[in-house]
């Protein structure tokens, strides 16, 4: 699967590639404008990540682009710009989500898996670790055939978990995935222990492995032991 | 009071006094010449009837009118009055009342018998002259006061209107949406003076704002992409399998900090946005159902806090406002109510077509209320609150000319947003 990431910022670009890089995808890096449209009209990508400030453009306009020329091309609006105008041209131009920095790694993941998920690239309908397997188009999961009777939270946390396998996932990253702009009401991050250790204790108890490691001092882990 | 009712009072009440004692004055100078003129009048007489008796030795033939009286009587006081000028009342069964009367009493010696006399006249004349006099003088005293009154009024209200038109310009001058403040010149020198000052004074805050408004725009901006690069080498750096506690530890904190740092910024950006009116595209928000989506979004909050929400959403209400907005403010409302909560508290919601009212037990706030809605006000001093909440939420209201207002009582914290009549 190859990824496009058009970013300005060298830096964040080298991030996202990084990230993404271990998680198996091939990238490539645009840094303008001119750049990303030779490279986006050369070659079909999975999915394509679109920041709008662009050197010698808007990127509003590649997504417009995109949709013309490659509709199955999944496309991310990585944005400084948070307007509410912006996302909502952005989605109506055919892009699949909007993520406004600074966004956490593993969110970005997490979205882009959901669309790949969505698009059925991999002609996979389930994710399978050991004995869970989980069935995105139902949202449900299950343990040895067993299913696991989750609320919505610990489904969304179980699929961020599955998106960033082996990954350190901190507290506030998590509580951000889970609870987006409503996180400041929060008190402190022991909602998200709770939610983890519920997760846990419903997976254990339907016979599968404990999959949720505790990082100390960073957060959570999931690993197929 | 208005200068131009304050001035025309004071001047009322000068003109007034001075009316007063110039009619007091003009009263009492008249009354004098009134005496000196029946005195004298008196002492001719005396004059004639010594003159009489000196001439022919006898005494004058008396008359005994009402208005002038002659009165002679022997007298054999060891010491006769000389001369005695009195004033005396005497009663006219005509006119049924007394009339005052200026009475001169001296002594005239013949063949050697001392006679008294007592000449007296009537001053009457004279005060009918004076009455009316008076009546005059005051009735061009009174005409002249309003008529100097009103000239004064007009002639004020005619320097003072530009002033008054600076007034109102300055009224409705709002900072946002500024357009230079157009004065109406005028040919005083105070008033030239004053809307100089005023127009320098606008315009250097104009600018002012502007640098800072721009000033915060772009240190939020170009703090988004730093921000979001730290982030990520942090995110990369964990995943290093080599970590040890210690440094996981560290790790952890610091991204828990941009983690904060960034979610400021974003509220920052949002309340700058809002500053400068953005949010342009209006419609009618339905306000009982966005009220019901929120509660359900943040109903496992309030399960987490075991608080108890109570709604009391009656009739449907719809506020025109844009609709990203209304969010926003109805989320903050119900986060604030949630947070500032005491264990086991309660939540009371309730929405009419007047007012929208979020209730929350917890304790009284130190602080004093007025500044509930300033930024970075935090009630208490839980981490994760950026008590930045109600000032998004006090901006809102303020775009839509809407009125935020608080009480305490009796353990509750009462938010409400009155909708103002406009808005419906």
């Amino acid at each position: 699967m190859r990824i496009l990431i058009i970013e300005d910022e060298q830096a964040l670009n080298a991030s996202i590639v990084t990230y993404l890089q271990q998680e198996g995808y091939t990238c490539d890096s645009a840094y303008d404008f001119r750049e990303a449209k030779l490279m986006a009209a050369d070659m079909p990508y999975t999915c394509v990540l679109i920041d709008l400030n662009l050197p010698h453009g808007d990127g509003l306009d590649l997504v417009k682009l995109l949709k013309e020329n490659t509709p199955e091309t999944g496309i991310i609006i990585i944005s400084a710009k948070n307007a509410l105008d912006d996302r909502i041209t952005g989605l109506e131009l055919g892009a699949d989500d909007y993520l406004t920095k600074p966004f956490h790694l593993s969110e970005l993941n997490a979205r882009l898996k959901s669309i790949i998920r969505r698009r059925n690239f991999n002609g996979q309908k389930t994710v399978q670790i050991g004995d869970l397997e989980v069935f995105p188009d139902a949202a449900e999961a299950q343990v040895q055939g067993k299913k696991l009777v989750l609320t919505k939270k610990e489904y969304d946390l179980l699929l961020y978990f599955l998106a960033n396998r082996n990954r350190v996932l901190t507290k506030d990253s998590i509580a951000e995935h889970l609870w987006g702009d409503h996180v400041e009401a929060l008190d402190s991050l022991d909602f998200v222990y709770t939610h983890i250790k519920n997760l846990r204790r419903k997976i254990m108890e339907a016979g599968g492995e404990d999959y949720i490691q505790t990082v100390y001092g960073l957060g959570y882990k999931f690993v197929n032991p | 009071m208005r200068i131009l009712t304050k001035t025309s009072l004071y001047y009322l009440l000068v003109s007034f006094v001075v009316f007063l004692l110039g009619g007091i004055g003009y009263y009492l100078i008249l009354q004098g010449e009134i005496y000196d003129e029946v005195d004298d009048q008196l002492f001719t007489d005396k004059e004639n009837i010594l003159a009489f008796i000196r001439r022919t030795n006898t005494l004058p033939h008396v008359t005994s009118g009402v208005t002038e009286t002659i009165l002679v009587k022997e007298v054999t006081n060891a010491t006769p009055v000389l001369e005695s000028l009195t004033d005396t009342l005497i009663y006219s069964s005509y006119d049924e009342e007394s009339i005052p009367y200026r009475r001169l009493t001296f002594t005239a010696y013949q063949n050697n018998r001392v006679y008294q006399y007592t000449i007296m006249k009537s001053v009457m004349d004279f005060d009918d002259l004076f009455e009316s006099t008076v009546f005059a003088m005051g009735w061009t005293f009174l005409m002249l006061l309003v008529g100097l009154g009103a000239v004064n009024y007009s002639i004020n209200k005619y320097t003072w209107r530009n002033f008054y038109n600076t007034l109102q310009k300055i009224k409705r001058y709002s900072l946002s949406q500024y357009g230079p403040l157009q004065l109406k010149p005028s040919n005083t020198t105070e008033f030239q003076e004053l809307n100089s000052v005023l127009q320098a004074m606008t315009n250097k805050i104009h600018a002012d704002y502007l640098n800072l408004k721009e000033f915060t725009e772009n240190v939020s901006h170009e703090i988004q992409t730093p921000l979001a690069i730290v982030n990520s080498k942090l995110e990369l750096f964990m995943q290093s399998a080599t970590l040890t506690t210690d440094q996981a530890k560290l790790l952890e904190e610091m991204h828990h900090s941009v983690t904060r740092l960034a979610r400021l910024n974003k509220s920052l950006i949002l309340l700058t946005r809002i500053e400068n009116r953005e949010f342009k595209e209006n419609e009618d928000v339905a306000l009982h159902e966005l009220l019901a989506q929120q509660t359900e979004q943040l109903q496992e909050l309030i399960d987490m806090h075991g608080l108890q929400l109570e709604q009391s959403i009656t009739k449907p209400v719809f506020v025109h406002m844009n609709r990203g907005l209304a969010e926003v403010l109805v989320s903050n409302l119900l986060i604030n109510a949630i947070q500032h909560n005491q264990p086991n508290g309660i939540i009371k919601v309730a929405l009419t077509k007047a007012k929208l009212c979020i209730q929350n037990t917890g304790e009284a706030i130190q602080n004093s209320p007025d500044n509930m809605f300033g930024r970075f006000v935090s009630g208490s001093n839980k981490s994760g609150s950026l008590g930045i909440g109600l000032a998004l939420v006090n901006k809102i209201c303020s775009v839509y000319s809407l009125q935020p207002s608080y009480t305490y009582q009796d353990g509750m914290h009462t938010l409400c947003i009155n909708f103002s009549n406009k808005n419906r």
